[in-house]
């Protein structure tokens, strides 16, 4: 797994490309947290992500609770299908603001 | 992922005592398939499975998982094996002095190094997909019966395993529940492309999610095949098995009377 | 006649072969254990797989202060027996004064680690195996080993930690028990004061003693955790099995003490 943030339109992108899995996911959940910790507007870009298990989702639920105690906004965007399906498995699609990409974003934040 | 057979069984003999259980068992589970071993008690499918989860040592023969042969790997190469391997016991073997949540967290508390919290997000979010959430905080003995298969489930899949496998899922549960569990099982391999073997006695669940069926009858496979197959099939004994009539066996006069005086 | 004496001779004797056979095979078992035991302990940390202090702590807890009150009282009853025979027997003698170095060498050498064996077996032996055997029937242990938890290092490897450390303390424990019983009954006997019997006491007492004591406690304590682990994984047959072989843990785990306690002692007042 590989990833990298860039700031955008107010929003730090998370973006992560590859397999997250127990391996790598603690830094993804490093990488995701440290853009809330410094007070932005977080969106996790999961369009390269060819796999996700629990502990990369767990990152995500972490990152979006740590993302409303702080009063910030979070969203996951380009959620692959097969991201989708995990998701949909602990019904957390239900859960999470997710968009097809950051303009759909933009246009829900309104 | 690996294409192809998650196990290969391959001439598998075992003995309890001097007596023989299994009997040149051959057995081929494909990637992402749900595989039934169905049987009576006493056809040999609990030893089965017993081998396929490297609980004891053949007489003879190989198991493959994951293309490594069980039968002869190292401790640390079975080790590692068992990190994509889950199992669902039949009585649930969750550890009695733990609460749910800890018990579907061990696994993650002894393989990984994630994070604390990581670790209870992972192990709700398990008990969230079998509709055990907010049941964490409770003891094992404080569950029902079908509450304690769902939470063994959580804790068998708890490591996003390659391999589940399954131990009478339906057995002593109420037919409701039992067809939950089963749907269960479905979507988790549809959702996680696991390869899962069930072994159960149970003929409606064993037809409703199985992909193929092995029966195994005296140690010995009488027949694997689609679920079609196994309903037409023309073996006696499997439509003794399917129609639950009891076995009639041939009587051998000598041998029989040898039994009952002991001689 | 002849030849069925000599048949149940013959019958006799395959049954003692037997017996012994099965008696090598537990030893055997038990030295398989140890050693396996410590090699968690030792080596698990560096192969990732560590030995859980935690639950180590918690079988300290539950060995050792849970069971103090108990130890307490009965070596208390010991010294004061003691007490009351030593001075009962040398009365004759006209040597009364003397029983304070009865009481103290027997109870260091002999009474505190004997009592607190017992004790100990009795109580956490039997614990032991009962919560062992009903992990074996629920299949709990088949479900550590394929999460790939080894259950030695798991359940054995803390038990045996604890009762490395809770023996030999409870031991001191008793020890100090027995004396206060001691002195307390020689203070209303013989008007002997408290402080004068602590002196006695420990004038008469040499390190070596109490040491014999505690070395006497370790091996007692190695006993109790492999008996009573060794029949809680032997266990077969549901809650009956359980019974049985929390019963047999207790019994082969005493036993096992007074003759180890019997050698111990031969061998080092040679």
């Amino acid at each position: 797994m590989a990833y990298q943030v860039k700031t955008q339109d107010g929003y730090d992108i998370v973006l992560l490309t590859g397999d997250v899995d127990l391996s790598c996911s603690p830094d993804a959940r490093k990488a995701i947290l440290a853009s809330l910790e410094q007070g932005h507007h977080t969106l996790v870009d999961l369009s390269g992500v060819t796999y996700i298990d629990s502990s990369g989702v767990a990152s995500l639920v972490e990152g979006f609770q740590t993302a409303k105690k702080g009063g910030l906004r979070f969203g996951l965007i380009g959620v692959s299908e097969a991201a989708l399906s995990v998701l949909e498995l602990a019904r957390l699609d239900k859960v999470f603001p997710i968009h097809a990409d950051l303009a759909a974003r933009l246009e829900a934040d309104g | 992922m690996s294409t192809g057979a998650a196990i290969e069984v391959d001439e598998l003999v075992t003995h309890y005592g001097s007596r023989r259980i299994l009997d040149r068992v051959d057995l081929r589970v494909e990637s992402g398939e749900i595989m039934v071993i169905m049987g009576g008690s006493g056809s040999g499918k609990s030893t089965l499975l017993r081998h396929l989860l490297g609980l004891q040592r053949p007489t003879s023969g190989s198991i493959r998982l994951l293309g490594m042969d069980i039968t002869e790997s190292s401790a640390a190469e079975l080790q590692a094996l068992r990190r994509n391997m889950g199992v669902s016991f039949q009585g649930g073997a969750l550890l009695s002095s733990m609460t749910v949540a800890e018990n579907v967290m061990l696994p993650l508390r002894e393989h990984t190094a994630l994070d604390e919290q990581t670790m209870q997000i992972i192990a709700r979010m398990k008990l969230e997909v079998v509709n055990l959430g907010g049941f964490g905080e409770l003891k094992p003995a404080q569950l029902s019966g079908g509450m304690i298969k769902r939470a063994a489930l959580a804790r068998a899949i708890v490591m996003d395993p390659k391999l589940l496998f399954f131990d009478e899922p339906s057995a002593g549960l109420d037919p409701v529940v039992a067809a939950d569990l089963d749907e269960l099982i479905i979507k988790l391999r549809d959702t996680m492309q696991m390869t899962i073997v069930v072994v159960t006695h149970e003929l409606d669940s064993a037809f409703k999610i199985a992909d193929r069926i092995t029966v195994l009858d005296h140690g010995r496979i009488l027949l694997t095949g689609s679920v079609e197959e196994v309903r037409s099939s023309s073996i006696q004994r499997v439509q003794d098995l399917l129609n639950r009539r009891p076995r009639e066996e041939e009587i051998d006069p000598d041998d029989y009377l040898r039994r009952l005086t002991g001689g | 006649m002849a030849e069925t004496r000599q048949a149940a001779l013959a019958l006799s004797l395959a049954r003692a072969g037997r017996a012994f056979v099965e008696l090598l095979e537990e030893f055997g078992y038990y030295l398989a254990l140890i050693v396996e035991s410590f090699f968690w302990i030792l080596l698990g940390p560096s192969r990732r797989q560590p030995v859980r202090l935690s639950a180590a702590v918690q079988q300290m807890v539950e060995i050792g202060i849970n069971g103090l009150p108990i130890v307490f009282v009965l070596s208390f009853a010991i010294g004061v027996m003691l007490a009351i025979q030593g001075i009962h027997t040398l009365k004759q003698f006209g040597a009364e004064t003397q029983v304070v170095l009865g009481i103290a060498l027997s109870v260091t050498r002999e009474f505190g680690p004997l009592i607190t064996g017992i004790l100990i077996a009795g109580r956490s032996g039997s614990a032991l195996a009962a919560r062992i055997g009903t992990m074996v029937v629920n299949q709990e242990i088949d479900a550590l080993r394929v999460m790939g938890i080894n259950p030695v290092r798991y359940l054995v490897s803390p038990v045996l930690i604890a009762m490395l450390v809770m023996v030999p303390l409870v031991t001191l424990f008793s020890d100090f028990a027995a004396l206060l019983g001691g002195a307390a009954f020689c203070n209303i006997e013989l008007g002997l004061s408290y402080a004068a019997y602590w002196d006695q006491s420990t004038g008469f007492m040499t390190t070596d003693d109490v040491l014999q004591g505690l070395a006497k406690s370790v091996v007692f304590g190695v006993i109790i955790a492999l008996v009573g682990v060794t029949n809680g994984f032997a266990v077969s047959g549901g809650a009956e099995g359980v019974g049985k072989s929390t019963t047999r843990a207790v019994v082969l785990a005493i036993s096992y003490i007074v003759l180890a306690d019997m050698a111990f002692t031969y061998f080092l007042n040679r």
